[in-house]
């Protein structure tokens, strides 16, 4: 058998592994004083040890071979924090919970409703087997293929493939077109963020007041939320033709200027952040006026009564109360803004002028579908994935502690 | 009870009745893709409707597919699910693609030699030479040539009058002297610029075989397998420079990357005098002409004055049908005849009336020279039938028809303007085109862009290559 050569050789990778767990959890141990030393350190070695392997080994140390280049080893190793930065995590949960004597697993809730008896487990698996297997065939199964298919070289149609490792992934660290891609889609997704949210703040907070016809106003302020973003990017195109766009017809009517909105930066970009926000500010408002709505009466009544002004009012509040909903919306406008804007940004500008619009999911799109490049395509898209997870949990982070869910 | 019978005796009426037909001769579904979504796809529904009721054993039924880009993708994964069209229209640059999958029969080898198939004639030698050629892999005649178009140029007679233009543009040069003499319309705003088109790939690869160039090597893929990218030419610089200057001069309005819709919208309501576009465009450019009330002028597409060998020729552009291989044999015979019947001297003479792509055949040309009363040939869009043409020449009262077929009549006929071929063509255009973008709007370093993205276009046609050919 020929001796395969490793420039990182795999029990080197292991070990490391070994010492950041055992060494971050001994570290914890040494802030929390909580439990043994010694077992923080054997768990934590243990931990270690599955993170570096959990996503290496499946591809046999792969990216740490002689024939691979520094790129991707540079892969590898992020591979290994990504595999560290879950079991660690998981493997601190259970330990905790075992120094403090607390269940490793949740007792499960057997209150009334859940099945009983001794075929309950089957009875539980007959009614949640539809679920499953929807789950399993068009979630669960694309997701591993997605996977697979990341360290292959591969085309719709061809016969044949090729394994190349982390290939896919380490082209992008010397790729700038795709990290303009990124940046971009971070740029327009903070633009789109910002003015959706607190545009949608204050417009719910004027639908708030008794006016007349404040239901008919609600009904038509979420009306674009109802559109697809390839309608929207139709109706703006249509709008923001240089030309033939009725935006310029009235500028040149008044101003005579025509500002070719959808060919030079950064108008493209400025329109399609407006496109988005007029897409998606209709889905905030609907939450920031129920939010609205919760907030009870009489708190805002006493602070009036104690002298506090109209914006005092608003800032402690009205918008700390709000900060569940202000949350929520962070996450799932992060979501639209990295996923959903591609349909407007097709029809719109296709990624025009020059990749100005060119945002990461787009780039997928263009490798996948257009190019039929599905190797670089999935482990685009699985980058993607991996930077709104991390976004996410960020924002769970940073934001949980802010928010207040009230029992007011 | 007699409820119950009457109930029994309906259901059994419902059950004979719904079965009953499975005992007749169900007739043999005929599934095509095409592209169009408009008249184009009204034409070929009403084609497929003739069809059927010519031969009442088969139903054609037309299905309408995104782009020729998506149609490609979407037949590829119906492909991978064993339930796939019996014809697919096939653009140009998908050709390598539909050789290397062997997913097709080719019409040459269905035919085998016969004179007709299913009592429609073959006639091969009928059709004009330059599209049979353009459609012939290895040798053989691979799919049937359909909607076949070539770029035009199409002017505003009455706004180049005005700026005192006589002779219709033909060059380069005479289209920036052209804008240059247009300008005081412009700037008086009777105009909003001199000219607009389309910003496709398709004209720069059409400028390239004009000056004689290739695309890939290995003759543009046509000598044997492309394996490189050589956008490194004076043609493909030259392309790049008159963009340049086109639009820092304010002649070009540019509307975005690979949109068709602007820029004929611009030239229909006569704020440009110049514009190019498909030959295809030439029904529905010459209706809006006649709304907006100015006189329609056409020439072939403008080219290089500066180019070695002057104009060479330019390539065909549009689709043909070709035929899913591992079909009943009896089903392929009549995919073969129906496409046989489609592209016959008639249709394929009211195919080019009712759209501008040319007429694939000789014979079709010579009936629209000699027409005869009751001829029904003209698409009426409107009606969306057939009509009679009110003339007994068709070019001589329609003379901007004619371009399209003259421009490719005097073709000369080698690998340049055959056009590529090669795996990664689609996946190409848009890169390439991006380039000629990006130094229209920016300019820079254009022998560095050049170098860089022929290295890039290198790298994913050899992956293909490896892919598909195991080269």
């Amino acid at each position: 058998m020929e001796e395969i050569a490793y420039i990182v050789h795999p029990l080197v990778v292991s070990l490391a592994g070994a010492l950041l767990g055992a060494l971050f959890f001994a570290y914890v141990r040494w802030q929390t004083q909580i439990g043994g030393l010694y077992t923080s350190i054997i768990v934590g070695a243990i931990a270690g040890v599955a993170g570096a392997t959990l996503l290496t080994a499946p591809l046999a140390y792969c990216m740490f071979r002689s024939d691979q280049n520094s790129e991707d080893i540079i892969v590898g190793w992020i591979m290994v924090i990504l595999g560290l930065m879950l079991t660690l995590n998981i493997g601190s949960t259970f330990l905790w919970r075992f120094f403090r004597g607390q269940r490793l697993l949740p007792r499960g809730d057997f209150t009334p409703g859940a099945f009983r008896g001794r075929f309950r487990f089957l009875y539980a698996g007959a009614v949640l087997s539809p679920t499953i297997l929807v789950l399993i065939f068009f979630v669960y199964l694309p997701m591993f293929d997605t996977l697979r298919f990341s360290t292959f070289l591969a085309r719709f149609g061809a016969p044949r493939t090729r394994f190349i490792c982390v290939s896919n992934f380490s082209r992008m660290l010397g790729d700038l077109d795709y990290q303009s891609n990124i940046f971009l889609s971070f740029a327009l997704a903070f633009g789109i963020i910002i003015i959706a949210m607190s545009l949608a703040l204050l417009i719910a907070t004027m639908l708030n007041q008794p006016i007349r016809g404040a239901n008919l106003y609600r009904t038509l302020l979420i009306w674009p939320y109802a559109i697809s973003p390839v309608v929207t990017g139709s109706i703006f195109g249509l709008m923001f033709g240089t030309e033939s766009g009725i935006v310029n017809r009235v500028l040149d009517l008044l101003f005579d200027v025509k500002v070719p909105w959808l060919v030079t930066i950064p108008a493209a970009q400025f329109s399609v952040v407006l496109a988005s926000v007029w897409n998606v500010i209709g889905f905030n408002i609907l939450f920031y006026t129920a939010g609205l709505q919760t907030i009870p009466k009489d708190l805002l009544e006493s602070a009036s009564i104690d002298g506090a002004s109209a914006w005092q009012r608003f800032a402690r509040i009205t918008f700390p109360l709000l900060s569940p909903f202000t949350f929520f919306l962070i996450v799932t406008n992060t979501i639209y803004a990295f996923f959903d804007t591609f349909g407007l940004i097709f029809v719109l500008t296709r990624g025009g002028p020059t990749e100005s619009t060119f945002t990461a999911m787009y780039r997928v799109y263009v490798t996948g579908i257009l190019a039929s490049d599905i190797g670089k395509s999935t482990a685009q898209s699985l980058i993607l994935f991996l930077i709104v997870v991390g976004i996410t949990i960020f924002q769970f982070r940073v934001g949980q502690r802010r928010v207040q869910y009230g029992n007011y | 009870m007699k409820r119950t019978l009457l109930f029994v005796l309906l259901l059994v009426a419902i059950t004979v009745g719904a079965t009953a037909p499975s005992f007749a001769q169900e007739p043999i579904e005929l599934e095509v893709w095409v592209v169009f979504s408009d008249h184009r796809l009204d034409w070929a529904v009403d084609a497929g409707d003739r069809f059927s009721a010519l031969y009442p054993e088969y139903k054609v039924t037309m299905v309408s597919v995104g782009d020729y880009g998506t149609i490609i993708t979407n037949y590829t994964l119906a492909r991978e699910e064993g339930n796939y069209p019996e014809i697919l229209q096939v653009v140009d640059f998908a050709l390598q693609f539909a050789v290397d999958t062997g997913w097709f029969a080719y019409a040459e080898d269905i035919i085998d030699g016969r004179e007709e198939v299913l009592g429609q004639r073959v006639d091969f030698d009928d059709i004009i030479p330059v599209i049979a050629d353009y459609y012939t892999v290895d040798g053989v005649w691979a799919g049937v040539a359909w909607n076949t178009s070539t770029p035009i140029m199409y002017y505003n007679v009455d706004l180049l009058a005005q700026a005192g233009i006589e002779e219709l543009p033909r060059t380069w040069a005479d289209i920036l002297a052209a804008c240059e003499a247009l300008q005081p319309l412009v700037d008086d705003g009777t105009i909003s610029a001199c000219a607009s088109w389309p910003f496709v790939s398709w004209f720069i690869e059409q400028w390239v075989a004009q000056q004689n160039e290739y695309m890939v090597n290995n003759e543009n893929g046509r000598a044997g397998r492309a394996t490189e990218s050589t956008l490194d030419t004076d043609a493909f610089r030259a392309v790049a420079e008159f963009y340049r200057e086109l639009y820092s001069k304010g002649y070009f309005i540019y509307e975005g990357k690979g949109l068709w819709g602007p820029p004929i919208q611009n030239f229909a309501s006569g704020k440009v005098a110049i514009h190019m576009s498909s030959s295809a465009g030439a029904r529905s450019t010459s209706e809006s002409a006649a709304a907006a009330g100015f006189t329609l002028g056409t020439t072939g597409m403008a080219y290089n004055q500066d180019a070695p060998g002057g104009w060479t020729g330019n390539i065909l552009g549009g689709a043909t049908m070709w035929v899913s291989n591992g079909l009943a044999p009896e089903v392929e015979e009549a995919a073969m005849a129906f496409l046989l019947w489609f592209s016959n001297t008639e249709n394929s003479a009211s195919w080019h009336t009712a759209s501008g792509y040319v007429p694939v055949r000789n014979s079709s040309i010579e009936l629209l020279q000699n027409l005869e009363p009751g001829n029904k040939l003209l698409w009426d869009i409107p009606s969306k039938s057939l009509v009679d043409i009110e003339t007994d020449d068709w070019y001589a009262a329609f003379p901007n028809y004619l371009t399209a077929s003259t421009q490719l009549g005097e073709t000369t006929v080698n690998n340049a303007t055959r056009g590529s071929i090669y795996g990664t063509f689609q996946q190409s255009k848009d890169i390439y085109n991006g380039l000629v973008e990006e130094y229209m709007l920016n300019g820079g370093d254009l022998d560095a862009m050049i170098e860089e993205t022929d290295a890039q276009l290198t790298e994913l046609l050899q992956e293909y290559n490896f892919l598909f050919a195991g080269e």
